[in-house]
């Protein structure tokens, strides 16, 4: 399994468009714009919905009101980030598997964070009725806030393993 | 650039950026706020233009999201002074990194424009299409501004 996983991040980042987007000095810029712009909406759209839940900020909206607001724009933002995300993991696909906070990020934190926040937005419409939120909603959202928090560590750690 | 000398090399500063933990704390915070800055201004903007949470009013979406922009601004002018005074006299002289700050301020400009000016354009008539140019103004600044934050290191090696 390692090894097909290797041999794919080897052609990967050997196809042509890999290696225009590695060679560029103007392409690169322009993906990692995709890929901060889409992190943008759906971190961003994450967080208002868990401060909501927390009960920080103004609310003018119920959570359940704010989830049905963010919705679209929220899972638009992630595929941006995806698109992004894969084609500048696609121009260093070989040393980006052997890091471990890449590995973290990806094989642990970001699944688990990804399954609570589907959990987080379907519960908001039971939970978030009105702008008191109960205490498992308050929970769920500082968990989730938490666990953003760890893949972005994780993320800006990665330039720190490159060299190890 | 004496003041950039003197900042760059005052202790606490030299100690961020010499301390791996502080370094990548300051920048997690620097790239967290930013996510919190763009995404809730960009929600507002396309909401304004009609492109999302049409079944809600934009004041009401304004009014949840506009303190979580101005927090997000706070703490990424924050982490971004601590990011630049550790290098102050590189950026200071660098082009690319003046277009960036140019571009933030202006788009900072158009966030301030579209809060103060929100309640009057939504009305039950529907958003004026000046207001929907200024809101794609001000979504087009914000994802010219990360354009430009990037391409400060692509450009220059700095950073």
């Amino acid at each position: 399994m390692y090894h097909l996983l290797v041999s794919f991040c080897e052609w990967l980042q050997n196809t042509d468009w890999a290696l225009n987007i590695a060679g560029s000095t103007w392409a690169y810029p322009y993906v990692q714009m995709i890929h901060f712009s889409g992190l943008s909406l759906w971190v961003g759209t994450n967080l208002a919905l868990d401060l909501n839940l927390l009960g920080v900020g103004r609310k003018r909206m119920t959570p359940a009101e704010l989830s049905g607001a963010l919705f679209a724009w929220n899972w638009i933002g992630l595929g941006i980030a995806v698109a992004g995300g894969f084609m500048l993991f696609a121009t260093a696909a070989t040393s980006f598997i052997v890091n471990p906070a890449f590995q973290l990020k990806l094989g642990l934190l970001f699944p688990l964070a990804l399954i609570l926040h589907i959990i987080v937005q379907s519960k908001a419409r039971i939970w978030g009725q009105t702008t008191t939120t109960p205490a498992v909603a308050k929970f769920a959202g500082f968990t989730e806030l938490l666990l953003w928090l760890s893949v972005a560590t994780a993320a800006v750690s990665i330039p720190i393993f490159e060299h190890i | 650039m004496r003041f950039c000398h003197w900042l760059s090399q005052t202790w606490f500063i030299a100690w961020i950026t010499n301390s791996v933990v502080m370094s990548t704390l300051v920048e997690l915070t620097h790239y967290f706020s930013l996510f919190l800055l763009v995404g809730s201004i960009v929600i507002v903007d396309l909401r304004i233009m009609g492109l999302a949470a049409r079944r809600r009013n934009a004041t009401q979406l304004a009014d949840d999201l506009f303190p979580l922009m101005w927090t997000g601004l706070a703490l990424n002018f924050l982490s971004g002074f601590l990011l630049f005074a550790g290098d102050a006299p590189t950026f200071w002289v660098n082009w690319v990194f003046h277009i960036k700050m140019t571009v933030v301020l202006v788009a900072v400009i158009f966030g301030v424009i579209v809060q103060w000016n929100v309640r009057r354009w939504d009305r039950p008539s529907g958003i004026p299409i000046g207001a929907k140019l200024l809101a794609f103004v001000s979504l087009a600044l914000w994802i010219g501004s990360i354009l430009a934050a990037v391409e400060v290191p692509a450009l220059t090696s700095v950073g």
